[in-house]
């Protein structure tokens, strides 16, 4: 007899493991590397978050003279917010960043 | 003009096309599901087939230049037409087919092999290499199964004595069904495994193996061809279901309970469905196996099992 | 009469795009050509023209199931180079890391293997188990799949002491199914059937062809870089190099799926044995001309990393052997009078991770003849 067969039969009646993903969120665990998040307030324009970018992701934004992160070539490495002297950058948790449009 | 009408609706509503592609497909879904749970996943909804087969139709029709064109076209109409009458010739509300003519088991033997000549017409005249190797492979797994089916077959005819279907449901309503026969056991499994080479499921969807050969002879095909070939299969699973309950498990048969009459076909709804769930079970389990081992394997095992079930049907009174 | 079954650029098979063109006759393969080049990206050119400290995200992403055995060779290639050593809690993380992504990415292979061979629920089962030592990973990473722990003198993040209780019951889950898997693979008929004496690769075969990893080990040669040449935390590990006798694909899978148990005995010992003290030790990246070769065991064999500095904070020249490349040579005798039905199966057995071979290389056709096709060529050869 295959030696499958218990399991597969036992999967039969269990709950999927699958988890049903856009109506079940799962929360991931603390430190998670997820969308970064500026806080114009604190930056001290010291731009050392440029220089340290190893994809080249921020880039300084004409207006409002902050730096500004191209999600599309993040690498989520955490560099720019471990070095910020500020910790205006942070990582957050949010992971949903898909998008149809570049921003 | 009534038996015209009456043929009409037999072949393309009930138990024909529509009614078939319509259990045939709902199956299918039923297979995905119950496969998807036994690997511990969700797996799609019950009626994808349906929005499967639906898509496809509504695609663009493609013939590959480098086919042959009308054989290409053709092979899966003429499937379509086979299963459909073996459909028809399938004890489905009672023991009486739709289609009256005399028919018997030899005719429906042959018609069931109609699917796989087209399918190795359809791959070979697709001029592509894949459409090849898996036309090659089906011709050397109908030569390894068709042998057990047949033989399976006879057992049963040797005991009943008669190559009409409906004389095997009819014995069964007065004797009991044949599976109660332990002698006729051998034969049932031997008639399993060949049917799960017939519709090339796992251990044996060797002629279509995904990652060998893509997808075998249907390679080439796209669109409503590739809807038609899905619908086909779908039938072609149910109609053999249905046959084996018909040899084995006494046919449709039309219940009273309470006061309501239940029709025979429910009956053979809940036999087909058993039978399918049996043979997702077995794709489950396994491995693919190579095309030697399949042909070894029916050679050796399975025809065994199919000659010691005749032989005791012959021998032990 | 022989007909020419072409496998890939795009085949069902292949997870990445390479092509395998196989001259068959019947079921039975007579020829097999082999063409490597399609996902060439130029990572190599691209490393030297980086600073040393931004090249770690990119070496980590040569190759996505083992980025951290990447990146944690590119980083004790510099630390050699810049004369540092990492803290020994640095060494123990990284080594935690590593066998995790071993665990992940033989899980990962079991499930392929399985899918190759039509053996779909075992492969959606592997990849089920496989969702915990993800799990694992982004706990203590941050990140499911690219780890971004390793920089230049050790590792940026710290395992916490409240995350190791989550670490132990993972791997006890872990270690009950990769027993199962191991069973299984032992024991089920059908895998059985389907590889035993199947892509067999003797032993003086795998010594002419200098294969590596796994693939040797299963060809019963001891060949283990963390065993032969101890980096990091291995020397003071205690681990048993795995090997199988029959040099065929049931071997080869024998010997990954042994490993997972080796490896989940590594992590546990790693994470009781956890010395304490900083995780990092700042280094000066200007490194002075000289040059230097670092190897690892990655889970698919031995990588090997070469570095050349000028003096500046760049990389000369960074050369990088993936494992895959040193397996591709054995390959043509692992096909040598199989049939059709083996393909998968066997290219699978030597664990290919093409992403990570991208280099334009020779062909090496039935006739024996060989050469070199330039990138022109392959252009005009792809329409
Ligand atoms: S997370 Fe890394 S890649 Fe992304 S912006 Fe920050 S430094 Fe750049
Ligand atoms: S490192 Fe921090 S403070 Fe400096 S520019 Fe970037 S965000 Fe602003």
């Amino acid at each position: 007899m295959p030696r499958i067969l218990p399991q597969v039969l036992r999967n039969l009646f269990r709950k999927p493991f699958t988890v049903k993903y856009p109506y079940v969120k799962v929360e991931p665990p603390e430190g998670y590397r997820g969308r970064l998040a500026i806080n114009k307030e604190r930056c001290i324009r010291c731009w050392l978050c440029i220089h340290t970018c190893p994809a080249r992701a921020i880039s300084v934004d004409k207006e409002t003279k902050r730096p500004s992160i191209w999600l599309g070539r993040c690498t989520f490495c955490g560099e720019c917010a471990e070095v910020c002297p500020t910790k205006a950058i942070t990582m957050t948790k949010e992971f949903e960043y898909t998008t149809l449009y570049e921003k | 003009m009534m038996e015209v009408l009456s043929f009409f609706f037999n072949s393309l509503v009930f138990p024909g096309l529509l009614f078939a592609s319509l259990i045939g497909l709902l199956y299918a879904g039923i297979d995905r599901k119950v496969t998807g749970h036994m690997q511990h996943r969700i797996g799609p909804p019950i009626w994808q087939e349906y929005l499967d087969v639906g898509k496809l139709m509504g695609k663009e029709d493609i013939t590959p230049s480098a086919a042959q064109s009308l054989v290409f076209n053709v092979a899966p109409l003429i499937a379509l037409g086979a299963v459909t009458t073996v459909m028809l010739l399938l004890p489905v509300n009672s023991a009486q087919p739709a289609l009256t003519a005399v028919a018997d088991l030899i005719v429906i033997i042959y018609l069931l092999n109609i699917p796989a000549i087209c399918l190795m017409l359809g791959g070979y005249s697709s001029g592509g290499p894949f459409g090849s190797v898996g036309a090659a492979r089906y011709v050397v797994q109908l030569f390894s199964y068709e042998f057990v089916f047949i033989l399976a077959i006879i057992a049963v005819i040797a005991r009943v004595g008669s190559l009409d279907l409906t004389a095997v449901v009819g014995y069964q309503a007065q004797r009991g069904w044949l599976i109660l026969d332990l002698r006729l056991i051998p034969a049932l499994i031997a008639m399993i495994i060949s049917a799960q080479g017939k519709l090339m499921r796992v251990p044996f969807d060797i002629p279509e193996a995904e990652t060998e050969i893509v997808h075998g002879a249907l390679t080439e095909y796209s669109g409503p061809k590739l809807a038609i070939w899905r619908i086909v299969y779908n039938i072609e699973t149910l109609v053999v279901a249905g046959f084996i309950a018909a040899l084995f498990l006494g046919g449709p048969v039309a219940y009273t309970i309470g006061g309501f009459q239940i029709p025979g076909v429910a009956d053979f709804l809940i036999k087909t469905l058993i039978i399918v769930l049996i043979t997702t079970i077995l794709r489950n389990i396994m491995a693919r196996l190579r095309i030697d081992q399949a042909l070894k394997f029916y050679w050796t095992f399975a025809a065994f099992l199919a000659v010691l079930s005749l032989m005791l049907v012959l021998v032990v009174p | 009469m022989t007909f020419v079954v072409p496998v890939g650029p795009q085949h069902p098979m292949l997870k990445e795009p390479e092509f395998f063109r196989f001259e068959v006759k019947g079921e039975e393969i007579v020829g097999v050509d082999i063409r490597l080049g399609y996902a060439h990206r130029g990572i190599e050119e691209a490393l030297s023209r980086r600073s040393y400290k931004h090249n770690v995200y990119l070496c980590e992403r040569i190759c996505g199931i083992c980025n951290v055995v990447h990146s944690t060779t590119y980083c004790q290639t510099v630390e050699q180079l810049a004369g540092v050593e990492p803290p020994e809690r640095a060494k123990y993380i990284r080594a935690i890391l590593m066998e995790l992504e071993r665990i992940h990415s033989h899980l990962l292979w079991l499930g392929v293997a399985a899918h190759q061979i039509g053996f779909n629920t075992l492969f959606m089962l592997a990849w089920r188990d496989r969702e915990y030592v993800m799990d694992l990973r982004e706990l203590i990473s941050g990140g499911r799949v690219h780890s971004a722990m390793n920089t230049i003198g050790g590792v940026r993040r710290d395992v916490r002491s409240e995350h190791v209780p989550t670490m132990l019951r993972g791997l006890d889950k872990l270690e009950q199914s990769a027993r199962y898997y191991t069973d299984l693979w032992g024991s089920d008929r059908t895998i059985l059937a389907r590889c035993t004496n199947v892509g067999v690769l003797s032993k003086d075969d795998a010594i002419k062809f200098c294969a590596v990893g796994p693939l040797a080990r299963a060809s019963d040669v001891k060949v283990d870089i963390r065993k032969d040449d101890p980096y990091g935390a291995y020397g003071a590990l205690s681990f048993n190099v795995i090997t199988e006798q029959e040099g065929d694909v049931w071997a080869k899978g024998m010997v990954r799926l042994r490993e997972i148990l080796e490896s989940i005995k590594i992590v546990r010992q790693a994470l009781k044995e956890l010395p304490s003290g900083p995780v990092r030790t700042p280094v000066e990246l200007k490194i002075p001309p000289n040059e230097t070769v670092e190897r690892t065991e990655a889970p698919r064999g031995e990588l090997i990393y070469y570095i050349r500095s000028n003096g500046t904070d760049t990389p000369e020249r960074v050369r990088v052997r993936t494992p895959t490349y040193g397996n591709f040579a054995s390959m043509k005798s692992m096909f040598a009078g199989g049939t059709v039905a083996e393909i998968p199966i066997v290219m699978w057995s030597i664990d290919p991770c093409f992403g990570c071979n991208d280099r334009i290389t020779l062909v090496d056709s039935h006739t024996g003849k060989a050469r070199v096709v330039s990138f022109d060529e392959l252009r005009r050869w792809k329409k």
